[in-house]
């Protein structure tokens, strides 16, 4: 059924040559092993973290007097709901570790030299943009270790010389930790780093699709 | 002639300078109103009443909230802050709870009637002079009195202690 609905299409615009060619018989280096695996459960990551996550936003909401009962309504009350958010929370704490496996073998099999520089660089981008995901996302609980946690990361860069104080009242939106301090961690958190975040994945997709994969050792 | 300006180029340069414009004001807009906040939204300080003053043992640092009614951004609402007072007789010393490194509420530390810091260890003695750990600076020094037998305490802290 599906496989005739697929051909209805493939008779008028011709792509499963295509995608047989480009995807399933891509040829790839001989002995390439599991530790190459690490950045596509990345990026399968950050799909369960985009579904989970839009699915979140039909219910929180990212104010001082409803996050936080919103986040317990979603735990506690919302059909499958704590499912949802745990799969956001570990998807979140998972993804760090599996980045750093994926930078390591990158690393070790010295896979960063030329010709493909550019793709660790804007690997170290993606890196910073999901610690970015991860700090802002912490907050929006709006409970004690949101606050306390948020609290001293938006402080650090105050000791930073000249402009620390400005850059730690630009995260907070004023001079304390409240209103604008969640709606603005919030938009970045939903419509800054997503959209920021898939331009450089496919930056980072089409120049390994240039390179290619590094040989093994 | 070197730089002809023929129609094609022309009209590539005017759809570069247009494009460059809009994205330059858009850009400039959207990104002034997000920092906007930074120097706006203000806290202000303000003399708050905080419970009478025979409820305060003496001598020693009590636990004070402050809660008070404040604006942040459209929020209007009651903000909270932690200050430890003790009366001396005349004397009052009222300190910000605010630990002078990363911001948490530091505790009272009975064993030595000082403070410490919940959040990386932080210690402070009796007159919340930073003495260990990472605070770079003491506890700040809030202005406080007695009127009426009620304790008032300005949330807007005036010097170091
Ligand atoms: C399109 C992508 C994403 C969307 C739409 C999204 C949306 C949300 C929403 C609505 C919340 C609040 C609900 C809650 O706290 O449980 C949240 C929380 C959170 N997000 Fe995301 N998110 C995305 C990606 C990410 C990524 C890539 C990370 C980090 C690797 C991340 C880390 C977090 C963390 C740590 C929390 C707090 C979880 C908790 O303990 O409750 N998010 N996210
Ligand atoms: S915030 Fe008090 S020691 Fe770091």
């Amino acid at each position: 059924m599906l496989g005739r609905i697929i051909d209805v299409f493939d008779r008028r615009l011709k792509f499963k040559e295509d995608f047989k060619k480009n995807v399933l018989d891509h040829p790839v280096p001989q002995r390439i092993n599991l530790t190459y695996c690490f950045g596509g459960i990345s990026f399968l990551l950050y799909m369960l973290l985009a579904a989970t996550g839009i699915a979140m936003i039909f219910f929180y909401v990212p104010s001082v007097d409803h996050a936080f009962v919103t986040v317990e309504y979603i735990t506690f009350d919302l059909p499958l709901g704590n499912i949802l958010r745990g799969i956001h929370h570990w998807s979140a704490n998972i993804m760090i570790v599996v980045l750093f496996l994926h930078m390591l073998r990158v690393y070790v099999y010295g896979a960063y030299k030329n010709p493909r520089e550019f793709n660790w660089i804007t690997g170290v981008v993606l890196f910073a943009f999901v610690l970015a995901f991860g700090f802002t996302g912490y907050l929006l609980p709006w409970d004690q270790k949101a606050y306390w946690a948020t609290k001293v990361g938006v402080l650090m860069p105050q000791s930073a010389p000249v402009a620390g104080p400005f850059i730690s009242k630009l995260l907070m939106g004023g001079d304390q930790l409240g209103a604008l301090t969640i709606s603005r961690f919030y938009a970045v958190h939903v419509a800054v780093l997503p959209i920021i975040t898939v331009v450089f994945l496919v930056g980072h997709f089409l120049m390994i699709r240039r390179t290619g994969i590094a040989e093994p050792l | 002639m070197a730089d002809e300006i023929t129609r094609r180029k022309f009209l590539e340069r005017g759809i570069g300078v247009m494009a460059g414009a809009v994205t330059i004001g858009i850009g400039g807009v959207a990104l002034t109103s997000i920092g906007a906040p930074a120097v706006t939204n203000k806290l202000e300080g303000k003399w708050v009443e905080a419970g009478s003053a025979s409820d305060l043992a003496p001598d020693k640092f009590n636990p004070v909230g402050l809660v008070y009614e404040s604006k942040d951004g459209w929020m209007e609402g009651k903000s909270k802050m932690l200050a430890y007072v003790k009366v001396s007789g005349e004397n009052i010393l009222a300190l910000s709870a605010t630990c002078s490194h990363l911001g948490c509420n530091v505790n009272i530390d009975d064993s030595t009637g000082g403070f410490k810091c919940p959040c990386h260890t932080g210690v402070y003695d009796a007159a919340g002079k930073n003495i260990s750990g990472p605070p770079p600076k003491p506890l700040k020094k809030l202005e406080a009195k007695i009127e009426d037998g009620k304790l008032m305490i300005n949330t807007m802290p005036k010097e170091e202690a």
